[in-house]
């Protein structure tokens, strides 16, 4: 299997299910090639600019683990918006185990 | 008070009291280029928005200003400001040598705007991830303690000639493909290409950047002739063969290929080498500092913290235009159509509204991460988790092979390159002892 299912909710409540996410993409990468509302990666993947930030559901939150320094300096930038399961989509590269992985659109900056 | 005196003023914090007289000055005053932070403040704090006669330019100063100029980059044009920049005063004579002597004149691809540029920044943006530059830092970690051999017996060595400079040339080169190189000839073509926008190159001078550029493009054409009969495993081939979505134009032209190898061979070494003598400046002139980071150098998290801190207080760019579209309100101020602006990020991260005590390195800040060394929005740095990447790797390899690192001239005989672009120091004479 070299794809996986992924859910993101849209701001609105909105569920958009990917069923043929590449396993090595890049949530992020994986969202805008499938037009996910609220997911820019204005920086391209550069751990920079936290315009693909979401907010892991509890259940996957050890499967996906926390940010790196980098990305935690990231969200610190958004610190009005970030919440204990904030991750920056660019920064999750999917894996096998995430087969199922739900996470949430956070608001705009 | 002298605009060195009014400097150091604001070394201490809260930073006040240190007036500059705007109305006499200009951000061309190589003075002031060298030690621009008491003429930030100014501005910020009696003219956000600044009318600089001398480069006929508005300075943008606030960071709240200039998040309002990132986040509409249609309003605030890149082509049309990067072009009004560009050669400025000369343009149609340095077209000309280029055409005649440089295989062309070809603008650059990525200094466009949405949506021409969307199309070529996403087939940037894949080279450039973080996660694709990771594995680059053992490759990167090889070329910096190679470097520090040479000269770790010496005692001493100068700190932009002998290191900044060579190594981001050694590191770009092996990701493009270029593998027969001068790193002297590369020096100067990324001095050639950077005084395009820096605003303070005569005729002469002029004439002579342009010569530089048609070696550098004579030579680019040439490697990317050979990829495209023979692509390798490079970023060159990579340009040569890329495929974009666009349906109508899947493909790069040849003028975007060269366009684009010429950024990434320039962009790719130029700044980044300004922020490792930067770097090296902060080392060798606050020795506690220099110890702390050697007591944690393995640990990632201070390192990566440390990087951004010294991006944050002295960003390698200190400026980049832009041009209005229309006419539009900016701090207060109304631009009219077709204003020709210089985007000051330098400024932005010394503004104490967001960063408390901006003039002191640390890094425990809660909002490091919103410091504007890269810009920000669409035209964000691509290549910025290369750079921090590199500048990590320098301050490791730097503390843990060396110590007593010291500045070997007084501070005020620091030179900068003259150009407003950039804060570029030219000479870095430095001792050490080995460890």
């Amino acid at each position: 299997m070299s794809t996986l299912k992924v859910t993101l909710v849209e701001r609105d409540g909105r569920e958009v299910t990917i069923h043929d996410a590449g396993i090595g993409k890049s949530l992020m990468e994986v969202a805008k090639a499938n037009g996910v509302e609220g997911i820019l990666g204005e920086c391209g993947g550069g751990c920079a600019c936290a315009t693909c930030h979401v907010y892991v559901d509890a259940e996957w939150q050890d499967v996906v683990g926390p940010p790196e320094v980098l990305e935690e300096m990231t969200l610190d930038g958004v610190s009005h918006i970030t919440r204990d399961n904030s991750r920056l989509g660019c920064q999750i590269v999917l894996s096998r185990e995430m087969d199922g992985l739900r996470v949430a659109v956070a608001p705009p900056q | 008070m002298s605009n060195s005196d009014l400097n150091e003023k604001m070394d201490s914090c809260p930073a006040a009291g240190h007036e500059v007289d705007l109305a006499g000055a200009t951000l061309q005053d190589p003075e002031i280029l060298a030690r621009p932070n008491a003429f930030y403040w100014a501005m910020r704090h009696e003219d956000p928005v600044h009318y600089d006669p001398g480069l006929d330019m508005w300075l943008v100063s606030r960071y709240e200003d200039l998040q309002a100029v990132l986040a509409d980059p249609i309003t605030f044009s890149v082509e049309a400001g990067y072009k009004e920049q560009y050669a400025k005063g000369y343009i149609e004579d340095f077209k000309e040598i280029l055409e005649r002597d440089g295989g062309g004149f070809f603008p650059d691809a990525i200094m466009t705007d949405p949506p021409q540029h969307t199309r070529i920044r996403k087939l940037m943006e894949g080279a450039f991830t973080a996660h694709r530059v990771k594995q680059l830092e053992p490759e990167i970690s090889k070329v910096v303690s190679g470097l520090i051999d040479k000269f770790a017996d010496k005692g001493g060595a100068d700190g932009v000639k002998d290191f900044a400079v060579p190594m981001t040339i050694e590191i770009i080169c092996a990701q493009l493909g270029l593998d027969t190189f001068d790193p002297q000839e590369i020096q100067r073509w990324s001095l050639a290409i950077t005084a395009q926008i820096g605003r303070m190159q005569d005729r002469e001078q002029m004439v002579e950047n342009a010569r530089e550029i048609c070696d550098l493009q004579n030579y680019l054409i040439a490697a990317i002739r050979e990829r495209q009969e023979n692509p390798r495993d490079d970023m060159l081939s990579d340009l040569v063969h890329a495929r974009t979505e666009d349906e109508e134009h899947p493909t790069l032209t040849f003028k975007e290929v060269v366009s684009l190898a010429r950024a990434l061979l320039i962009a790719g070494n130029e700044t980044t080498a300004t922020a490792l003598g930067n770097l090296l400046f902060i080392l060798a002139t606050q020795p506690d500092l220099a110890q702390e980071l050697y007591d944690n150098v393995d640990d990632e998290r201070y390192t990566t913290r440390f990087v951004e801190e010294i991006l944050r207080l002295e960003p390698p760019v200190r400026g980049l235009s832009r041009m209005t579209t229309k006419e539009v309100e900016l701090g207060g101020v109304t631009l009219p159509k077709g204003a020709h602006m210089l985007n000051l990020y330098a400024s932005g991260n010394d503004d104490e509204t967001v960063f408390e005590c901006p003039r002191k390195f640390d890094m425990n800040r809660p909002n490091i991460g919103r410091h504007v060394a890269f810009g920000g929005g669409v035209h964000r740095c691509v290549g910025l988790a290369l750079a921090r990447m590199e500048v990590k790797v320098a301050a490791r390899e730097f503390v843990k092979r060396l110590k007593d690192i010291k500045l070997e001239i007084p501070i005020e005989d620091i030179r900068y390159l003259p150009t407003i672009a950039t804060r570029s120091i030219e000479h870095l004479p430095l001792s050490f002892s080995k460890r």
